[in-house]
């Protein structure tokens, strides 16, 4: 490494010496990115992986829902889709039971631990063109929507729900409504290097190769009636006395720890400081569903489910909240928000959040009744 | 800063752009400061003793070729030596000592001992060190007058903290005769770099998983078939380990125009413990036949010396790896293997042999001892290593620790490398069709992506020797 005299640019200099090697050089490196972009696109940014993806995953439980819904005939428009989570208590058998009445078919894609980013995604999926349903159901916990600790603009967990559903078109927005920033890229790279996402389940396939393969393919053949039939847990949290004024609860005896600790936990919880970050999260995220369906003549019912085995201490309504806010939209309704609170017992709960089957039930039948009402005579 | 990182990545492309767009003049500054640059990430402070050492063998070197006095000299090497394997022996086996002089006074093991952090790649930095001096002594190497080159000799980040150790002739020769890399040499300096990431997250990394719970507990986790897949395990993730952080450092200094010698050629297809140390760690093993197993006689005085000599040399190479009398067990074990085989004539197998019925059969043993060896390597103590060994061979079944895609990983692994060994396939990539170099460039990214373990950056077993 002689020094060299005279002072040729360092930028010219350097490309010319890369010249005579350019010619061997980029073509391989070309040759590798084509490579491997095409075994990731082929493999994880089509439907060939997911569709051998473990059910009881997250990313499985969300296909395994939305192909089902997919595949499900609709002959007309009178459909009823229900998004949510765990707490959407939709049994659309018991639903669908009164169709005769009603004129309309119910489903649900509720899927435990989804939030609202993940159902906008749902029902991009699932009616590509808004034109496949009459009504779209979509539950809220709270009209007041307090904060809670976890922030659900950085909820990483919704990319591992919706990874097969992530198209390379969403790498524009889909990162950016993280507020981390490192976040942001993160999940930049998952969407675009999907196989990553997918590791873990693809070290688990490569050790059961047959199981899964069998295993998915029995999902997707019978998972539609599995979940059609489900008639939920038949267990109640009966005898439970909740204290909401000193947040105690008086337990049966049968109660094990377990039981205890989560009722505490869930009800009696710490709460923070309410700033506002949900209902700016559900702004935004109810925002982008209601203008998916402007228009389509699709309406979007909000409810509230039930909160508790017992009535939680009502709190002044908050004026500015998502919800509140969104009820004048057109095509948008807003149930009562007291509609369900008949079925806040603890003979109707299966533990602090979620009713029962017997609950379900109920709760299911309240609701086609009330869609009826809003949706009027079905078209025909 | 570990190669296995997204920032390591960003800081060589950053070194890589300073590199090639600086006046040739400012490349070894340039080198030098990423150099020292990538040691100070780690512990800052460590640098003054890098530096320390860097003065001292720089002086010594030039005193040594300046004088011809053979006193002179010799206090000049013996000062560079005391110097390199002082700090070498503080930082690395002063707790060693205390604890067993403890043990002898029938004290608690910890009455003498301090807390000490050992510097990155000290091990390295130091035999390089004293290399470069030894010749000089010998005067096999000039002295090295400018102190910037020799500085980067020492502090070459792509080798500093685990190897290859590199002879000053060949460094200084690279350097002082440098042009830039040829088409093949960015292509095979890309491909290794690629292929050593593959083999540290796929290979090394996942198998870590096992050996780790295994020897973390290895009382707990009884029988036969769950020992040796405890055992095979680590013996995958430190050859990996190992080779992979190597491939990675030829292929960046390759892409830096450097050449550095091959570390690792397929050790576990030695049909010999012989054989396996001339395939494992390869610049290791030529320093100590060159500065330590020649110095003592090496096979010049007879037999029995011979054996003696080659004892000696395993069992300071076993305390190399580590301050514990596992690893001096460890090179004992070796040095005893490689004795047995000198005195029955069972060295490698000739090279034409090697394709013969009989090869796979030694192939197999040499492995077996090679993975009994590990279990002295890895063990916590020499009481699990006992235990280990003893379940190695015990009645009981036990459970298959490695999961169905790690046996199939180890197995595709195994054909890839008896085809490597055969037809050399790799070696042609870089000069073969592009679509080749593409594909398995391709395979290897994704490999990585699929099946690297990514849960955290593991740091490379050899770093901390």
């Amino acid at each position: 490494m002689s020094t060299v005299r005279n002072p040729i640019p360092a930028f010219r200099r350097y490309i010319s010496s890369l010249a005579p090697n350019s010619v061997k050089v980029f073509p391989r490196i070309l040759a590798t990115l084509v490579f491997f972009a095409a075994f990731e696109g082929a493999v994880f940014h089509t439907r060939l992986y997911s569709s051998i993806i473990e059910p009881d995953s997250t990313a499985g439980a969300m296909e395994t829902q939305l192909n089902n819904e997919l595949k499900r005939p609709k002959p007309d428009r009178n459909q009823v889709l229900a998004v949510g989570h765990s707490r959407m208590a939709l049994l659309p058998r018991i639903a669908d039971d009164m169709k005769p009445s009603t004129g309309y078919r119910f489903a649900s894609v509720g899927i435990g631990g989804t939030t609202v980013r993940c159902w906008y995604y749902e029902l991009r999926e699932l009616d590509p063109h808004a034109n496949r349903y009459s009504a779209i159901i979509i539950p809220s916990d709270d009209y007041n929507e307090p904060d809670s600790y976890e922030n659900l603009n950085d909820r990483d967990l919704d990319t591992r729900y919706l990874i097969a559903r992530l198209k390379l078109g969403d790498l524009t927005e889909y990162p950016q409504s993280f507020d981390d920033y490192k976040l942001k890229w993160v999940t930049f790279g998952d969407i675009l290097f999907k196989g990553y996402v997918y590791k873990r389940d693809f070290l688990d396939f490569l050790s059961h190769p047959e199981e899964r393969i069998a295993k998915a393919s029995l999902n997707d053949r019978d998972s539609h009636g599995w979940y059609y039939d489900y008639v939920g847990p038949e267990h109640s949290v009966d005898g439970l006395v909740i204290d909401w004024q000193h947040n105690i609860a008086h337990y049966p005896a049968s109660f094990t720890p377990e039981q205890r600790k989560l009722i505490e936990d869930v009800l009696f919880g710490p709460k923070p400081r309410d700033a506002g970050v949900l209902t700016q999260y559900l702004r935004r995220w109810y925002g982008r569903i209601i203008d998916y369906y402007r228009g389509s003549g699709t309406k979007l019912i909000f409810l509230r489910v039930p909160r508790a085995p017992q009535p939680p201490p009502e709190h002044p309504p908050k004026l500015n909240s998502a919800i509140r806010q969104i009820a004048s939209e057109p095509d948008v309704v807003v149930l009562d928000e007291h509609l369900f609170d008949q079925l806040e017992r603890t003979d109707l709960f299966a533990d602090p959040m979620h009713l029962n089957g017997e609950g379900m039930n109920r709760f299911s039948r309240i609701l086609a009744t009330e869609v009826q009402r809003v949706l009027g005579p079905p078209k025909s | 800063m570990l190669f296995n990182t997204p920032q390591f990545f960003a800081f060589l492309a950053v070194v890589l752009i300073l590199f090639y767009c600086a006046p040739r003049s400012w490349r070894r500054i340039i080198l030098l400061a990423a150099s020292y640059f990538f040691y100070m990430s780690w512990i800052p402070k460590f640098i003054l003793l890098l530096l320390t050492l860097t003065v001292i063998d720089y002086a010594a070197a030039r005193w040594i070729a300046r004088t011809e006095s053979p006193r002179s000299r010799k206090v000049a090497l013996i000062v560079s030596l005391s110097a390199n394997l002082g700090l070498l022996g503080f930082f690395k086996y002063y707790n060693f000592f205390a604890a067993n002089i403890a043990h002898l006074l029938d004290k608690p093991e910890n009455t003498y001992a301090h807390s000490i952090i050992l510097p990155l790649g000290i091990s390295f930095h130091t035999f390089q060190s004293m290399s470069y001096v030894i010749d000089v002594y010998r005067r096999e190497q000039k002295p090295i007058v400018n102190p910037i080159d020799y500085a980067l000799f020492i502090s070459f980040f792509p080798q500093l903290v685990a190897g290859p150790i590199v002879r000053a002739r060949e460094f200084f020769a690279d350097l002082y005769h440098w042009h830039a890399p040829n088409s093949e040499e960015v292509l095979r300096g890309l491909l290794l770099v690629i292929l050593g990431l593959a083999k540290k997250m796929v290979m090394a990394d996942q198998f870590a998983q096992v050996a780790n719970t295994y020897f973390k507990d290895v009382t707990g986790h009884p029988g036969l078939l769950t020992a040796w897949s405890g055992v095979v395990a680590f013996g995958i993730q430190i050859y990996f380990d190992f080779s992979g952080y190597t491939d990675m450092a030829i292929g960046m200094a390759l892409l830096l125009g450097f050449h550095f010698p091959v570390n690792f050629r397929r050790p576990y297809l030695a049909s010999s413990i012989t054989d396996f140390w001339h395939r494992w760690h390869m610049s290791l093993s030529r320093w100590l036949r060159d500065y330590l197993y020649i110095p003592l006689g090496g096979n010049r005085n007879g037999r029995l010396m011979t054996y003696r000599n080659l004892m000696l040399t395993m069992l300071l190479g076993g305390l190399w790896h580590g301050a514990s009398w596992n690893f001096v067990v460890w090179g004992g074990y070796h040095g005893a293997l490689l004795s047995i085989e000198r005195m029955f004539g069972l060295k490698r197998a000739p090279e034409e042999n090697r394709w013969t019925l009989l090869y796979p059969l030694r192939a197999i043993l040499a492995f077996a001892l090679a993975m009994f060896g590990w279990v002295f390597f890895r063990a916590v103590n020499f009481h699990d290593s006992i235990y280990v060994l003893d379940q190695m061979f015990s009645g009981q079944i036990g459970s298959m620790f490695l999961m169905r895609w790690q046996i199939d990983l180890a197995l595709i692994t195994l054909v890839l490398a008896l085809l490597e060994e055969k037809l050399a396939w790799f070696e042609k990539l870089a000069v073969g069709p592009a679509w080749a170099y593409g594909a398995v460039c391709a395979l290897l990214l994704l490999s990585v992506e699929l099946l690297g373990y990514t849960e955290a950056a593991v740091p490379f077993v050899y770093f901390q020797f």
